[in-house]
Parts: structure tokens; C-alpha cells; sequence
């Protein structure tokens, strides 16, 4: 492995992405919406003790209402909501930067017309390849890193006057920021990468790598909030098979990522 | 010749949609432009991506500067230099940003890219738009700095697929010049690949003329006239067509191995020159008025599209 050619292609697709308004408006405006303004609103909302949340919590199914109702009666709708029911938006941000990512750097290098500039040049295909692996997977997890901290410091601030401590982050949390979230990431990258060496252009890549992640996604609703109820070591477990199935993605994306392969659909 | 920058033996590549390359065979000589010549079509920018290793082939050997390029491409590469079809510049950088990143994946310290990236600019009449993103430049404008980007690290051998396609004239003679002067004071190799015939003219030695995949004829022009025809050409101006009995006259002087009438005179094909002054003494002895007598060189046009015709008709056969 070359560093140095990958950290100038690395350099210049993170640069890139920087410049693009396309990639980080929703980038930055799907998270802001959904980490900042939501726990901001909710917050708000629990000051205002007239609100009952007891006949809703009674509804929901007794694994995630038991421990809520555990808590004294004001900080319920904060537990429920901010404690367990957006934890899906910490794996669905990073799922969907992944994605939009590498179906720009992989899919939009041959729309650019690059890519055949850059396969007559002294760049090994794994250079390449991890390069690209490197500037999708870098800012995927940095946003929802930063998504995390900005969502733990607004809701705390927001939540003081009914919580009175500092209740977020949990340990179970933790792990899923720091080692589900990342490799939701992966999984996401791992997918696309097959997708967009398909493909003649990113929107091609989008579309058909949506139809792919979107699964993912359902099941990120469905399930992480389950999985902060189940624990930390439940929680590190699928973790650790989300990275399973994102390396053997990304190793088998490798293999097909040669040469003269892209060389033949460009 | 053991001297051979380049040599390539039965390249052959097949894709889904059909052959593109059939057992190609051509070599290059240090500081020779050897010119693919051939439609749309014909395996030119195929040819380019097998001899660069960029592109894997089906049959076939190849050793290019002395490497192997299919196993040691990376080597090969970092000698060679290519300007693509379409530039393939990254439209959101400047000029400067484009040849700056090039740089910097092939390894030349910044301190050496810097001045050499605005001499090429320089060179190429592009230092005016170093710093203006690539999105807004003519085509001809993308050449030039795509022409430049090939050259940063002063490569040994250049593939340039198509540099005119796209230009206007005044643009076109300025990249004809420009390659006629890298290959001539730089001495380095070129492989063209083009489908205009003036430009292979002016610029190739020798030229490899491909229809489909297949390799009709290589050589320099000279040679393939001579493969083609036998003899030179003879055009004598009478002004006015000959009568019957003069070209069959004509036909049985030793030497001449065809006289067709023109609108003018009389187009004969010779053995050597030696035939030309028994052929106007014929032509004064059946009382014509003889205006001109010239051998004519067949001109390169004349050779592709006779190498066209007769491949159309093994085609057809
Ligand atoms: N990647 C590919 N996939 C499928 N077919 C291809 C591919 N590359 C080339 N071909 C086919 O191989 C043949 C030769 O193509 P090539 O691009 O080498 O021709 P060319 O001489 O460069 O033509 P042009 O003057 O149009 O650039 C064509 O019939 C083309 O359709
Ligand atoms: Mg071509």
C-alpha cells in the first residue's frame, strides 16, 4: 500500500464532498433535523407537566414500558423518547451518508469520466479501492460522532430543568455509537461499492442501492431501540456481526474492484 | 530489432458485444510516432488500454519499455503518459488542480510539480486559465491541459487517443505541432490513435490501419503504397480523353502495366520510371499534344482507402 497516493485521493474526495452543496446540504440537514431539533422539542414539551405520556407508555408492549415507567412520572416522555425511541436515527444517519457517499466516489468517478484518467495512472487497484473505502467510511462515522455529541449536549442542556443530572449517554449507548454505528457504516459501503461498479452513474447507484439499503434501514427501526433495552452485551454482539458481513462485503467489493474489470464497463 | 520500445504479438480481445481486437501485431522504435489508424470502432482506444495494462487481454503477448504490462503495470505506467478520448479532467478543479493532484499520485515532489505544472500550462497556452475550474474550458482548451497533465513527469512513451477530435482547425494545427515537436526534440515515442488521415500524415513514421479489429497493413506510407500497388503512377495530360487505340498502344509498351483514359489524358501504372519517356514518345507518335508527364506518389489517402476497399472485399468474400 501506497499512503501517499492514498491520502492525495483521499484528500481530494473528502475536499470534494466539502465543496458540494448536493452532498452537504442532506448530509448535514437530515441530521440536524432529526439530532438537534427533535430532542430540542421534546425536551420543551416535557416541561410542560400538563402533558400526560402514562396512557400512551401503557400501550406500548411491556418490554419497553416497564422500564420507562420506572422512572418518576415526569421524566418519562424524556426516557421514552430521547432514551429509546431515536436511538434508529443513530444508525440510520450513518447507513444513508454511507451510501449517498460511496455512490459518489464510486459510481460518480465514472460518470465524471475520471476513473479511466486514474487507471492509467501508477495507482494500484487496492490503493484505489481503499482509498475510496477510506473517504466514504471517514465522514460517514464523523457525522454521526458529532450527530451524537451535539444530540447528548442539546437534550442534556434542554431536559435539565426536569431530569436535574446528566442522563445520556448510557453505556448502552456507547456501543452502539462507537461500534454499531460504525459498522452500520461499513454494511452500508459494502453494499454500494457492488452496486456502483454496476452502474453507469451515481443516481443509477442511488436508486438501485436504495432499494437495497432500505431493508437495512427497516430493520434499524425495528430493532435498535430493542437492542438498548436488551443491554450492552447483546448490543455488542450484533455489532459485531454487522461487522462480519460488512468486511466480508468490503473484501468481496476488493476482489471485484480490479483493473481491467473497470476497465471493460467504462 | 531488438531496439523495440514497444512490441506486441496476437493481442486479442474479446467483449460481450463482439471482438474489439484480433491478433494485433505491431512494434515501435525509440522516438518513432507510430499512428493506429482506423473508423470508429476499428480496437484503436482498445489497443491503448491492453498496451497500458490498463485492460487485460484474451490472447497475446506484449512488452512495453521493457516490462510486461499486464504484471508489472504499475511500473509501466509511472513511464507513460496518456491523453484519453474525452480529457478526463475532474470538472470541479482548476486546471492547475487537476495536474497538481496527477502530480502528487505519481510521486513528484512539490517542490519539482509546481514549476513544471506552470511551464506545461505555459508551454500549451493554457497559464492564463491555471486557476479557473475546469467546468467552463472548449474542448480544445481540455486537450491542452489533459495534453499537459500526460507530459508531468516526462514520460519515455505517450498514447494520445484522438488529441484533434473536436478541435477546430486552428486548434487542431496547434496539437499537431505540439506532438510533431514532443516526439521530434524529445524524442519520445508516441502511439496516435486517430481517424484523420492528414494528421497520421504529418506526424506518424509508420501506421497500423485497423477495420474491425483486424490489422490490414503496417508500415510507413511509402511502404504501404508499395505493398498495395506495384509501380508508380503516371498521369499524362493530353487535354482531351485518348482514343481506344492509343491506350491499348500504350498497355503493350514494355513496362506499362495499365493505362485508364481521364477526363484530360491518361493515367498509367509503370514498373520504373525508366518507362515514362517510351510512354509520351507514343503518345507524340499518335500526334497528341503531350502538356505534362508526372510520376505521382500515391497519396495517403489513396493508400487507406485502397486498404479500405480490399478489406471490404475479404470481408466480403
Ligand atoms: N468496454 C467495452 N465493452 C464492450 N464493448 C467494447 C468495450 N470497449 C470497446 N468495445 C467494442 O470494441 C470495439 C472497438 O472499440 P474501440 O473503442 O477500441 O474502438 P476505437 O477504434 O477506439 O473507436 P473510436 O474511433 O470510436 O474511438 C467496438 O465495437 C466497441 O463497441
Ligand atoms: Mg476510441
Amino acid at each position: 500500500m501506497n499512503r501517499s497516493v492514498i491520502r492525495t485521493l483521499l484528500a481530494r474526495d473528502l475536499g470534494m464532498i466539502r465543496r458540494s452543496r448536493a452532498l452537504m446540504l442532506p448530509m448535514l440537514f437530515l441530521p440536524t433535523l432529526l439530532l438537534v431539533i427533535l430532542p430540542a422539542a421534546i425536551g420543551l414539551a416535557a416541561r410542560e407537566r400538563s402533558l400526560d405520556v402514562d396512557r400512551f407508555i401503557e400501550m406500548l408492549p411491556g418490554g419497553l414500558a416497564d422500564p420507562v415507567l420506572a422512572h418518576p412520572p415526569d421524566e418519562r416522555l424524556i426516557i421514552l423518547v430521547l432514551g429509546y425511541m431515536v436511538a434508529p436515527l443513530f444508525l440510520i444517519v450513518p447507513l444513508m451518508v454511507s451510501s449517498v457517499l460511496a455512490a459518489d466516489t464510486f459510481a460518480g468517478e465514472k460518470e465524471r469520466k475520471t476513473l479511466e484518467t486514474l487507471l492509467h495512472l501508477p495507482v494500484s487497484d487496492r490503493d484505489l479501492y481503499v482509498a475510496k473505502l477510506l473517504s466514504t467510511f471517514i465522514p460517514s462515522t464523523a457525522i454521526s460522532w458529532l450527530g451524537f455529541t451535539v444530540f447528548c449536549i442539546v437534550s442534556n442542556i434542554v431536559c435539565w430543568p426536569v431530569m436535574g443530572r446528566i442522563f445520556l449517554p448510557t453505556g448502552t449507548w456507547m456501543i452502539v455509537i462507537l461500534w454499531l454505528a460504525p459498522a452500520v457504516a461499513a454494511l452500508g459501503l459494502g453494499v454500494m461499492v457492488r452496486v456502483s461498479i454496476r452502474v453507469e452513474n451515481t443516481q443509477e447507484a442511488q436508486q438501485l442501492g436504495g432499494a437495497v439499503v432500505l431493508p437495512f434501514v427497516v430493520i434499524a427501526v425495528g430493532q435498535t431501540t430493542g437492542l438498548l433495552l436488551a443491554g450492552p452485551v447483546v448490543t455488542m454482539a450484533v455489532g459485531s456481526v454487522v461487522w462480519l458481513i460488512a468486511a466480508l462485503l468490503n473484501i468481496r467489493g476488493m476482489q471485484l474492484y480490479r483493473r481491467s474489470s473497470m476497465a471493460a464497463r467504462l | 530489432m531488438t531496439d523495440a520500445v514497444l512490441r506486441c504479438q496476437g493481442l486479442t480481445r474479446h467483449f460481450p458485444s463482439g471482438t474489439a481486437l484480433d491478433g494485433l501485431t505491431i512494434d515501435a522504435r525509440p522516438g518513432e510516432v507510430v499512428a493506429l489508424l482506423g473508423p470508429n470502432g476499428a480496437g484503436k482506444t482498445t489497443t491503448m488500454r491492453l498496451l497500458n495494462g490498463v485492460l487485460e487481454p484474451d490472447a497475446g503477448t506484449a512488452s512495453v519499455l521493457g516490462l510486461d504490462p499486464w504484471r508489472q503495470g504499475d511500473e509501466l505506467r509511472a513511464r507513460t503518459g496518456v491523453l484519453t478520448e474525452n480529457a478526463g479532467l475532474d470538472e470541479r478543479l482548476t486546471a492547475r488542480e487537476n495536474l497538481a493532484f496527477v502530480a502528487r499520485l505519481r510521486g513528484i515532489p512539490e517542490a519539482r510539480a509546481t514549476p513544471r505544472i506552470m511551464e506545461l500550462l505555459d508551454r500549451f497556452g493554457m497559464a492564463h486559465r491555471a486557476d479557473v475550474r475546469v467546468q467552463g474550458f472548449s474542448t480544445g482548451q481540455r486537450k491542452r491541459v489533459a495534453l499537459a497533465r500526460a507530459l508531468l513527469h516526462e514520460p519515455e512513451l505517450l498514447f494520445l487517443d484522438e488529441p484533434t477530435s473536436g478541435l477546430d482547425p486552428v486548434a487542431t494545427r496547434d496539437v499537431v505541432d505540439l506532438i510533431g515537436s514532443l516526439a521530434q526534440e524529445q524524442g519520445r515515442t508516441v502511439i496516435l490513435c486517430t481517424h484523420f488521415l492528414g494528421e497520421a500524415g504529418r506526424l506518424a513514421d509508420r501506421m497500423a490501419v485497423l477495420f474491425s479489429g483486424h490489422l490490414h497493413a503496417f508500415g510507413t506510407p511509402t511502404q504501404l503504397a508499395g505493398e498495395l500497388w506495384t509501380g508508380t503512377e503516371v498521369r499524362v495530360e493530353l487535354g482531351r480523353p485518348p482514343g481506344a487505340d492509343l491506350l491499348s498502344r500504350l498497355g503493350s509498351i514494355p513496362g506499362v502495366v495499365q493505362a485508364v483514359p481521364l477526363e484530360d489524358g491518361v493515367l498509367a501504372r509503370v514498373t520504373t520510371r525508366e518507362s515514362v519517356p517510351a510512354l509520351v514518345a507514343a503518345c507524340v507518335a499518335a500526334g497528341e499534344q503531350v502538356f505534362a508527364a508526372e510520376p505521382r506518389q500515391p497519396s495517403l489517402e489513396d493508400v487507406y482507402f485502397e486498404i479500405e476497399a480490399r478489406a471490404k472485399r475479404g470481408a466480403a468474400a
